[in-house]
């Protein structure tokens, strides 16, 4: 497939999510896709402005029924010790342990709540591979967040990310991690296609699927407080119109 | 040759399947299965003794498949690696005469664990025989010369055990149904 | 880089009475002593003068984890507290106890292998840890309020994830049969009151750092799945409790109680948990039900889901829903335990209306669980509940309680088995209420002491368990023979000890156990049939032995001993093999120091004999074997009177057991006389400072 094949294709899959129907009129913008950046010009475009970083979709994401998990963390300890060689729930890009005493909705509800403390749900976070657009990666101020090649998987590049945290702002469900002693953020990379959390689940409580944009269907956690540059803003308003 | 490598595959794979549904095969079965698949040739296994050679083959080649015989020396062919010889002989025994069934699970419980076996658990999946079936069953055991091996005892919640005088001494029965049924979940 | 993984590296100490903190090199002090006990002795030898009292300001208390804790190594979520023992009879003497849930990996992400608290607050206090960051802070208002008010109120400063390790009232009112409980039902028994004793209600800890695995980690994955594919269900029961297509072998006394058929069936929706087929890595969890399998079929309805430990897919722990305990008792839907702490209402009844596995039954857990968890009340093993219903109907309660007392509590209530009955009487305990309330809170020994009922009634009963020094016993003889009582001659309280009868009680068919008992230690002969035992023999000496330094080793490296060890497998493909250096194998990987299974077991063999001598020095004898080292009488009785290695009883005889412990003694390297350690015995494993100690008392044999 040519390149400008291929860019007709993200195009159209990445439209599917947004009403906007004057695509390919459009200025300039970054294709992030298969990590490879395809610079697509059109007439009139200003060398000074900045990239739209349009990502392709993931391939997978993963999904999790509540019901089944038992609150052991293998998960989380799988995710950091098999891929970072260390146990670090923290640094876990699915995250059991803030939601195990007390459920998402936090400590206030106590025994009315959910976890184990309240009526035994642990309701599991996982990252959802968001689709166009990437709050994590749009808010990156390096380009940092990436595609990765096998599965799509947005992905920290660890020699661009400068550890500024803008992403974990950004991101409405709390998605992303911090490594302290690498100083760099981290996200869930699907482990190339074989997610290290699903194997390890005693309960069979994560499954590895086919994408589906799951971002209108889990509530967030926070309300993303991070800023997109305005040059990364004003390439969205050429797209979606005022 | 090659044609013979395919029947011996598409065997295997049917005697394999047919484990993973819980359930055991008879070589007349095998040869339905084979039929319906389209296997060409199939007619020349009509001849029993053909199938046969063929079935020992296949057996001989995968250390999984085995079979067990019924009380007439037919075969029943299963795979262990999810139906195991103890859970195929349940269902053999089920099937041809649940009196003997009992006897023969208690006998080798007897002998290997060695431990007496509750009357209640032969109304448990996989036994699943109703209470009057069991106990129709004990009733013709006391009465039936076969099985005069087979004792009971009741522990001191009333719980009756079975176990067979030919592998367990009736003091030894009476402490491990005891143990079993009241002991453990007293000595946690 | 830290030269070690594993360890957090720094051992937490605070001085109430000073409100001081500082903390010390983990590796530099500790590491001879691996962790968890192992620190725990090593602080009380080196710091606590003989004489001291559990409740003296001058007595420590040692919360300790290993270098497991944490990892991804399975069943490592266990957190054992280490002091002088408020139970231990005539006099304190060292003991540890063991509590589960969320507490060990928490505080080894807050940067720490071990807490040593010392001295006493002058007001009520709690301990917060936040990463590497420790304050002493004001619990005057957490002051008599209940485990799980404690823990929430603790969660509103601290954030919604700590580990909350509090005491209830049971503990502030030092009644010595008190517990420590974190994550809300994980409980430690017997430390309650110490820790009350200090004035401190609660540590609560919340790390967000991590622990190096040392080795290489497509290494460390490999073993990680080693040890999955080798566990069985709770307890390391390795056959299922009734026939699955997929298993030669079956035992209805199994933990392993999944089957087709089978739900926890308060899921929303249920979950069927299916026959659990050992290779299927993802249906662990599912294997174990001890709510089903100590309440009988009726509690898979009631199940939520099974719960535990971080990083143990063991989840022995179940979480029950009981709708009907709300409106019938006022107390929440929820309740989840494991083993006695499942059990705690139900022991102290005799009947149920609707007998012994029926509704009313569950209630009284529910009820029981709700009270004892969050007042704080220790059950030593049953130990309370088995005196509590001897007392009553043989009449001694009625003449020992004052009158007045003795009426005010609704006995028809309690016979009838009306789990209201347990709202009287628990509270009481914790508040030392009453006469009859105070005396149960003592533990077993200073019960019978204060209402002047000879020991001997009890060490002559069978049917109560008890052992000696104010505790009963924990797997003995009825479980293992020879190898079981020798175990239980060993500690200051329960043996707490699984290493031999999570063998015995396996499930495989006795030959299979003499297969693999050859292979362990030495010969087919180490192992029996229950109820049908052999003479004594030397093998079983030996697997005496090495069941206790397992025990150790676990109690340090932070492996949970009521899983372990994993010397049977569910695997039919390796002839039901186990591993037997799984514990080498993981320490090696994750902290880097490279140890082979028998270089492990020598250091579990270190930490083992400070125990004896701290024990031998708190007790100011050498002469374990007829002061310490007793066997109850029950041992050597059998209720139709059957001559002992007959087949149908656990009776031992006396001759034989003699034996034994001459038998273990040397296999110790031990004075067989006085059942002392040797002086060369302490040297061969660098005590020997501590045999200079003993020498210097007289205490050497």
């Amino acid at each position: 497939m040519s390149s400008e094949d291929r860019k007709h294709e993200v195009l159209e899959s990445v439209s599917s999510f947004m009403n906007s129907s004057h695509f390919l009129s459009r200025r300039e913008f970054l294709l992030v896709t298969g990590g490879i950046i395809l610079a697509v010009s059109s007439p009139g475009a200003s060398a000074k402005e900045a990239p739209l970083i349009i990502m392709d979709n993931a391939t997978g994401v993963l999904i999790a029924d509540s019901t089944r998990c038992v609150g052991c963390r293998r998960c989380e300890l799988a995710c950091t010790e098999f891929n970072d060689g260390k146990a670090s729930p923290t640094l876990a890009r699915i995250k059991i342990a803030r939601n195990l005493n007390f459920g998402p909705k936090g400590l206030h509800r106590g025994q009315r709540g959910q976890g184990n403390w309240g009526d035994g749900l642990i309701v599991q976070d996982l990252c959802k591979q968001c689709p166009h657009p990437v709050p994590c990666a749009n808010a990156c101020p390096n380009d940092a967040i990436v595609v990765s090649p096998s599965t799509n998987a947005r992905v920290v590049d660890p020699d661009k990310c400068t550890g500024c945290k803008m992403c974990q702002r950004a991101c409405p469900w709390e998605m992303m991690s911090f490594d302290s002693d690498t100083d760099k953020a981290t996200k869930c990379f699907l482990c190339d296609g074989n997610p290290k959390c699903v194997e390890a689940c005693p309960s069979g409580a994560i499954s590895y699927v086919s994408w589906r944009d799951l971002t209108n269907h889990v509530p967030p956690r926070i309300v993303p407080t991070a800023v997109v540059s305005p040059e990364k803003a004003q390439t969205c308003i050429d797209c979606h119109g005022k | 040759m090659e044609r013979q490598a395919e029947i011996c595959a598409n065997i295997v794979k049917i005697i394999r399947d047919r484990s993973e549904t819980g359930q055991l095969l008879r070589a007349d079965e095998i040869l339905v299965e084979l039929k319906s698949r389209g296997i060409p040739e199939t007619q020349d296994l009509d001849r029993k003794t053909n199938l046969e050679t063929l079935l020992e083959q296949v057996l001989a080649e995968n250390p999984d498949l085995r079979a067990i015989y019924d009380r007439n020396g037919s075969a029943y062919y299963h795979s262990l690696e999810s139906l195991s010889e103890t859970y195929g002989r349940i269902l053999l025994w089920k099937s041809e005469d649940p009196l003997w069934m009992i006897a023969e699970v208690v006998r080798k419980n007897s002998q290997l664990y060695p431990r007496p076996v509750s009357v209640d658990s032969f109304q448990e999946p996989p036994f699943g025989l109703t209470g009057e079936e069991v106990v129709e069953c004990l009733d013709r055991m006391a009465h039936d010369k076969e099985y005069q091996d087979i004792a009971r005892t009741d522990t001191s919640v009333g719980t009756q055990f079975l176990y067979s005088t030919d592998h367990l001494e009736p003091d030894h029965a009476i402490a491990l149904a005891e143990w079993f049924d009241v002991g453990q979940v007293d000595n946690p | 880089m830290a030269k070690y993984g594993g360890w957090a590296g720094k051992v937490l100490r605070v001085d109430l009475s000073e409100r001081k903190i500082s903390t010390e090199d983990t590796i530099e002090k500790y590491k001879d002593y691996l962790g968890g006990t192992g620190i725990g002795y090593k602080v009380i030898w080196d710091e606590l003068l003989p004489g001291t009292k559990p409740f003296d300001p001058d007595n420590k208390i040692v919360f300790g984890v290993g270098p497991l804790a944490g990892t991804g190594a399975p069943c490592n979520g266990r957190t054992a507290i280490t002091t002088l023992w408020p139970t231990c009879w005539p006099r304190p003497l060292v003991a540890s106890g063991h509590m589960g849930g969320h507490f060990a990996a928490e505080l080894k992400y807050a940067g720490y292998d071990a807490i040593i608290i010392e001295g006493k607050a002058d007001r009520p206090v709690w301990l917060s840890i936040m990463d590497g960051k420790a304050e002493i802070k004001d619990a005057r208002q957490l002051w008599g309020q209940g485990i799980r008010r404690t823990t929430v109120e603790i969660c509103q400063e601290m954030g919604p994830e700590p580990s909350v390790a509090a005491i209830g009232q049971a503990g502030e009112n030092l009644v010595p049969m008190s517990v420590v409980i974190n994550s809300y039902s994980h409980s430690a028994g017997g430390v309650g009151g110490v820790l009350g004793s200090k004035n401190l209600k609660a540590i609560g800890v919340r790390g967000t750092g991590s622990v190096r695995i040392a080795g290489n980690k497509e290494e460390w994955e490999k073993v990680i799945k080693l040890h999955l594919s080798l566990l069985g269900a709770n307890n390391q029961h390795v056959v299922p409790n009734s026939p699955q297509p997929w298993s030669e072998h079956y035992n209805p006394g199994s933990r392993w109680v999944a089957s087709t058929g089978r739900k926890w069936g308060a899921a929303a929706p249920s979950i069927e948990t299916g026959p659990c087929e050992p290779h299927n890595l993802n249906k662990i969890a599912y294997r174990t039900n001890n709510a089903a399998f100590f309440l009988g079929e009726k509690a898979w309805k009631y199940t939520v889901r099974g719960n535990g430990c971080t990083a143990c897919p063991i989840r022995c722990h179940t979480m029950l829903k009981v709708p009907g305990v709300s409106t019938k008792y006022g107390i929440p839907e929820i309740g989840q335990n494991t083993c006695v702490g499942l059990l705690f209402g139900r022991g102290f009844f005799k009947t149920f209306p609707d007998g012994p596995k029926g509704e009313t039954a569950i209630e009284a857990c529910m009820v029981g669980m709700h009270l004892a968890d969050d007042l704080g009340i220790w059950d030593n093993y049953g130990q309370v509940q088995r005196d509590f219903q001897m007392l009553y109907y043989n009449g001694t309660m009625g003449r020992k309680v004052p009158e007045k007392e003795f009426k005010a509590y609704s006995w028809d209530k309690y016979e009838q088995g009306d789990p209201t009955f347990l709202f009287e009487l628990l509270p009481r305990i914790a508040n030392k209420e009453g006469e009859l309330a105070t005396a149960l809170g003592l533990g077993t020994g200073y019960l019978l002491e204060r209402w002047g009922i000879p020991e001997q009634e009890w060490l002559e009963n069978h049917d109560l368990l008890y052992w000696k020094l104010g505790h009963p016993k924990h797997h003995s003889n009825e479980d293992a023979g020879q190898c079981g009582v020798i175990i239980n001659t060993q500690y200051n309280r329960d043996a707490q000890c699984h290493s031999h009868s999570n063998f015995t009680r396996n499930g495989l068919p006795i030959e299979v156990q003499k297969r693999l008992a050859a292979d362990i230690w030495g010969s087919p002969d180490a192992v029996d049939s229950v109820a049908a035992f052999a003479p004594m023999n030397k093998y079983k000496a030996k697997m005496a032995k090495w069941s206790l330094l397992r025990k150790e080793l676990h109690d340090s490296l932070s492996l949970c001993n009521w899983m372990g060890p994993w010397v049977a497998s569910p695997l039919r493909e390796r002839d039901y093999r186990g591993e037997d250096s799984i514990e080498s194998l993981l320490y090696s990987l994750a902290t880097g120091d490279k140890k082979s299974s028998q270089e492990l077991d020598r250091v579990a063999e270190r930490i083992f004999l400070l125990h004896r001598a701290l024990t031998i020095r708190d007790m100011g004898t050498k002469d374990m074997r007829t002061k310490h080292d007793t066997i109850p009488h029950w041992v050597f009785a059998d209720p139709k009177d059957k001559a002992a290695f007959t087949k149908g009883t656990i009776r031992m005889d006396k001759e034989d057991i003699q034996l034994a412990m001459d038998m273990y003694y040397e296999e110790m390297g031990w004075d067989k006389q006085t059942g002392s350690p040797t002086r060369d015995a302490y040297q061969r494993l660098g005590l020997g400072t501590v045999a200079e100690e003993l020498s210097k008392r007289g205490l050497l044999p």
